[in-house]
């Protein structure tokens, strides 16, 4: 063969891109994985397991698979339901080699076309890559029949047998507790594609049928069978009766077969009998120790059963087999392990969109259940963290936190900003919570356009600036108390020390300033305007620690808006935002929070 | 070169080898064994065959039976039909390029080799998985390739397929005048591509006539330097020279009774016999000349026959175009139903509606007129021919002298009204007809184009007069003609219009 030819040729089966339809919680999904480690993240019910189960189901090495109503989606059996996915197949494949020939398409960068002609590469969008893909997918039925095929570039399907499905080779480990599938001799298991002795059960059978089973009856069991022996003679039914192993319709005798090791010294246990994280790291050494070539990999919950080193140590060599897997995860050791992994992340809508790793990175150290949630929201700092919650509280029915809501600190304006464009470039559904600092504007309302009513943006300035804005003049010095009095004292010293006075009391302040309200915002947020020098400002800018600069402070500030009266005032522009939040959790639209005060 | 030697090439490492082989020196049984052993080193994929006739394929089939999951047979075109079906969207075809091209003619085919020529050389990555399927190729008769067939085998090869190529360029007799000259000169480029190796032995005299297998090399190599084959000297056994003149007036062919005497010995005296004849029309003359007692070797085409479902698709319904066509049709495969004995009244009955009273001849015309009118379609003309079947076995009034001379072509005309389309039944039956592998009788009359590839006891060619001309061409269609004998060979020459390729 030559060079040409094989530098075509991939040596791993990879899955270009994936098309569910209508499978089990998935309605639609339209997906271009990469080719190494694919990370899965999400919220709780998203349908990260299901997209584990379809490409799973797509190369499922049997045909013997029962469906049910619950694999289509709403129960809609009669739509059926249809796996389709672009791969780069090996030749070790043999899909080349199936009865019917495999007809292969030409791959343009996003998805899998006839081959495209030099001339119209304008037309068709992308342009040729002489990437050779084959079309495969699964459908389920409406009478819940199962069919596994192969796509041609004329739009006929033709068989996809189940021994290309083997031979490409999936590597399953499911949530599943029970299942050690890849630690017995089930055909296309791991131990099954290692050992790749196909006489081997026939010999097995053999020696096990040459066992004198009826030598091994006690007294009482001989006595019965030759009872039995002599009726079946007398009724003229077939007699001379021994005990032999015979085989039922579906059960192999490799099923029964399974990997062995000592556990203590001399004692011999089945491997299926041990932990459940060393089942799963040795399923995948039996994998990766098989001379075919390396197969995809499929791990729901990677971190089940694995201390965080384990699973560091699980992650790297993965990612170090070069072969493509699909992993979902809850574990921040794990994510923040996969260095070379791509992370997606599937929204509570379907969707699936990249995290870009250089944009989310630092948020994902910081914050790793930023990614783990069904919705979070991107706070812009701290207070806009507390005051966030403590209005979620309230306004989501429920706990926000039990609904999979999570509130997360973005870091400051810039990079929040940063971090909502990346995501909402995947086309996911997060929300935000903003100041407006009067930079880049133009972004943030060309963010606003795309995020809609999941964007939240005071108008000007931070929330502590457009809280005390609205709170009325006699109630003003209600925003200095808090249920430690040392807390008061040092907001009262924060704003005696603006005003260059020693004396601490409120009447003392209140007298010598002319515009209390601007003096009590400059303290809150630290302002350092008239700032006399450095030293000073620093100081100042420190000041905002002791009022609402904190997510406890941020709480407080939200009380506050409720029990000063604030809230009416700002009801219209903040609830369509709560109401964006309800809405992604199926919850119904309101019209106004309930509050004491 | 030895047999062995040449086994020995084709089953080396060399990517590409050439064979040239000429009749009769076991050029199948050389593939078919190569076929064999290479098919049972193969771990995967398979070996292809790839001919240019159904009969190759049949032979082929018959010899690499043992191994016959591992060995895939099929005609270089019906490949190429595959190719371009898979991947119509990208040619710009119909879904069903097969069905067009049957539609469009011979041209159409010359058009899908053109561009899935073009389609393997831009695309190498298909090439490369057909190439993994078949990574062994035979290619039978490649001297017939075009250009743009051989194109389909170039990518095949480069895309890592082991190729080897058996050919005759003195087999050639599908290109004529320029095409045969560039075939002959593609020939000898590959030639020198590859490793080249002959056959020399001529096996299918062994238990035959050993002298007339080696006179027949002979003529091949004064053929293929462009001289004439020397008749002056001694004869090999095997071999007769008989004179005779062609007296018909007009068209046809016809022999004083004195002249016809020896060559009525020789079908009279042969139980396995093929009359060659250079043209199609011939043929039909032939059969006339022996009142129909040899039948007509109709090999695997029926050019009338897809005249035929053309023009009806043309017709649309039309009942008069529609008996037009039918006419058209019973002229090319049967003497006795002509313009002026039935088809006339017959176009006429049909455009009338049949409003006359006939009796005796025109009623029953009447009768096959009803039928176009009621079922102005395919299934009308089937019906149509079933009852002037009928009628002839019957000897219904003015239906007793008519002679079907293709007898095939008639009888898949009638198969064709058990379809709902005419080109799936044509699809069909053209399907069945290469599963089945029809062989000519023992005795046959046949053009010698459709006797390429078969082989026979004894061989008559009349008339070997100036139709064979100095041609490239002609040369070729004479040495295939001459080379299908295996025991004695028939020349009958003329003494008038004699051919510029016989030395006598």
């Amino acid at each position: 063969m030559s060079d040409y030819v094989a530098a075509q040729q991939t040596e791993t089966p990879r899955v270009l891109k994936l098309k569910i339809e209508r499978f089990r919680g998935l309605q639609s999904l339209d997906w271009n994985p990469s080719c190494g480690m694919n990370i899965v993240l999400g919220g709780g019910d998203a349908g990260k397991t299901t997209i584990l189960d379809a490409i799973a189901l797509l190369f499922s090495p049997t045909n013997s698979i029962v469906l049910s109503e619950a694999d289509y989606w709403q129960r809609k059996v009669e739509e059926g339901f249809v796996i389709q996915a672009v791969v780069e197949l090996p030749a070790s494949s043999e899909i080349g080699q199936q009865q019917k020939f495999a007809w292969p398409w030409e791959w343009n960068g996003s998805d899998a076309v006839p081959p495209i002609s030099d001339e119209d590469d304008d037309v068709q969008g992308g342009s040729s890559s002489g990437k050779r893909v084959y079309r495969l997918q699964v459908q389920g039925t409406a009478e819940l029949e199962i069919n596994w095929e192969i796509v041609q570039p004329n739009d006929e399907t033709d068989l996809l047998s189940a021994a290309v499905r083997r031979n490409i080779g999936i590597v399953r480990l499911s949530g599943d507790d029970r299942n050690d599938r890849d630690l017995r001799l089930v055909y296309g298991s791991a131990l099954d594609r290692l050992l790749a002795d196909k006489g081997l059960r026939a010999r097995i059978g053999k020696r096990v049928s040459e066992i004198d089973l009826a030598a091994y009856l006690g007294d009482d069991a001989k006595t019965a069978m030759e009872k039995l022996d002599a009726t079946l003679k007398a009724e003229a039914l077939p007699s001379g009766l021994d005990l032999a192993l015979t085989t039922s319709q579906g059960l192999s005798i490799g099923a029964l077969i399974g990997l062995m090791a000592d556990r203590d010294s001399g004692v011999s246990l089945p491997l299926a009998s041990w932990g459940a994280g060393t089942r799963r790291m040795t399923a995948l050494q039996i994998a990766a120790a098989s001379e075919a070539e390396s197969s995809i990999t499929v791990i729901d919950e990677i971190e089940r059963g694995l201390e965080p080193y384990r699973q560091r140590k699980l992650i790297k060599s993965l990612q170090a087999q070069g072969s493509q897997s699909f992993v979902t995860t809850h574990s921040a050791a794990a994510i923040n392990a996969a260095d070379d992994a791509s992370l997606w992340y599937l929204d509570g809508a379907g969707h699936i969109g990249a995290l870009p790793r250089a944009k989310v990175a630092r948020q994902q150290e910081r914050d790793p259940e930023t990614f783990l949630a069904r919705f979070a929201v991107i706070a812009e700092g701290p207070t806009e963290v507390g005051f966030l919650s403590s209005m979620l509280e309230r306004a989501i029915d429920g706990s926000f936190a039990d609904h999979g809501v999570r509130v997360c600190n973005g870091q400051g304006n810039p990079a929040t900003l940063d971090l909502l464009e990346a995501l909402t470039g995947g086309g996911l559904a997060f929300g935000g919570f903003a100041d407006d600092e009067g930079h880049a504007s133009g972004r943030w309302s060309a963010l606003k356009t795309t995020m809609g009513d999941r964007l939240f943006q005071w108008t000007a300035g931070c929330t502590e600036e457009a809280i005390i804005k609205l709170v009325p003049k006699d109630r003003l010095a209600e925003l200095i108390a808090h249920n430690d009095a040392g807390v008061a004292a040092e907001r009262r010293i924060t704003l005696a020390t603006r005003l260059g006075t020693d004396d601490t009391s409120l009447e003392a302040i209140i007298q010598t300033t002319g515009d209390f309200r601007a003096l009590l915002i400059a303290a809150a947020t630290g302002s350092k305007d008239g700032a006399t020098n450095n030293e000073v400002a620093k100081m100042w800018s420190r000041h905002g620690g002791r009022w609402f600069k904190s997510v406890t402070g941020g709480r407080e500030l939200a009380d506050k808006m409720f029990a000063l009266g604030v809230w009416p005032t700002l009801r219209s522009d903040l609830l369509p935002f709560i109401n964006a939040i309800r809405a992604a959790l199926g919850q119904a639209e309101i019209t106004d929070i309930a509050y004491d005060g | 070169m030895t047999d062995e030697g040449v086994a020995a090439l084709l089953n080396s490492d060399a990517p590409f080898v050439v064979v040239e082989a000429p009749a009769g020196c076991g050029k199948t049984y050389q593939g078919a064994c190569y076929a064999l052993r290479a098919a049972s080193k193969l771990s995967t994929g398979r070996v292809l065959i790839l001919t240019h006739t159904h009969a190759a394929c049949a032979a082929f089939a018959k010899s690499t039976r043992t191994v016959h999951r591992k060995v895939e047979i099929r005609t270089l075109d019906s490949l190429i039909v595959q190719i371009a079906a898979a991947y119509h969207k990208a040619l710009d075809l119909p879904p069903d390029p097969a069905a067009w091209a049957r539609r469009q003619g011979n041209e159409a085919y010359a058009t899908l080799a053109n561009q899935v020529g073009k389609l393997l050389a831009s695309h190498p990555f298909v090439a490369a998985a057909l190439a993994e399927r078949f990574p062994v190729i035979i290619a039978d008769e490649h001297q017939d390739a075009s250009a743009d067939q051989h194109s389909v085998l170039v990518a095949l090869r480069e895309a890592g397929a082991r190729l080897r190529i058996f050919g005759d360029p003195m087999q050639g007799i599908y290109a004529r005048g320029n095409e045969a000259t560039s075939a002959r000169a593609r020939w000898e480029e590959n030639k020198s591509a590859g490793v080249f190796a002959e056959l020399q032995t001529p096996h299918r005299w062994r238990d035959g006539t050993p002298a007339l297998g080696r006179w027949i090399l002979e003529a091949r190599a004064a053929l293929k330097e462009g001289h004439p084959i020397d008749l002056t000297g001694s004869l090999p056994q095997g071999l007769t020279l008989i004179n005779a003149d062609n007296c018909a007036s007009g068209r046809g062919y016809r022999l004083s009774n004195a002249e016809r005497v020896p060559i009525d010995a020789v079908a009279r005296n042969s139980s396995e016999l093929l009359i060659l004849t250079p043209q199609n029309d011939l043929t039909e003359a032939l059969a006339a000349l022996w009142n129909r007692s040899i039948p007509i070797w109709e090999g695997h085409t029926r050019p009338a026959l897809d005249q035929l479902i053309t023009a009806g698709e043309a017709a649309d319904r039309n009942p008069v175009a529609l008996a037009n066509a039918f006419v058209e049709f019973m002229g090319s495969v049967a003497t006795g139903f002509s313009p002026s004995s039935h088809g006339n009244r017959f176009v006429q009955e049909v455009s009338q509606n049949c409003s006359r009273t006939a009796r005796g001849k025109p009623a029953n015309i009447q009768k096959l007129a009803r039928i176009i009118l009621d079922e102005p379609d395919h299934n009308g003309v089937a019906k149509c021919l079933a009852t002037l079947s009928d009628f002839r076995r019957d000897s219904a009034v003015g239906f007793e002298g008519i002679k079907i001379d293709y007898r095939s072509e008639y009888r898949d005309a009638i198969r064709l009204g058990n379809f709902a389309d005419p080109h799936d039944g044509l699809a069909e039956l053209g399907r069945r007809r290469s599963f089945a592998h029809p062989m000519p009788p023992a005795r046959a009359i046949s053009t010698i184009h459709k006797a390429k590839g078969l082989q026979c006891d004894n061989a008559l060619i009349l008339p070997c007069d100036g139709r064979f001309s100095q041609t490239l061409y002609s040369r070729c269609r004479l040495y295939v003609a001459i080379s299908r004998a295996k025991r004695s060979l028939t020349l009958v020459l003329p003494r008038r219009n004699s051919s510029p390729l016989f030395l006598t």
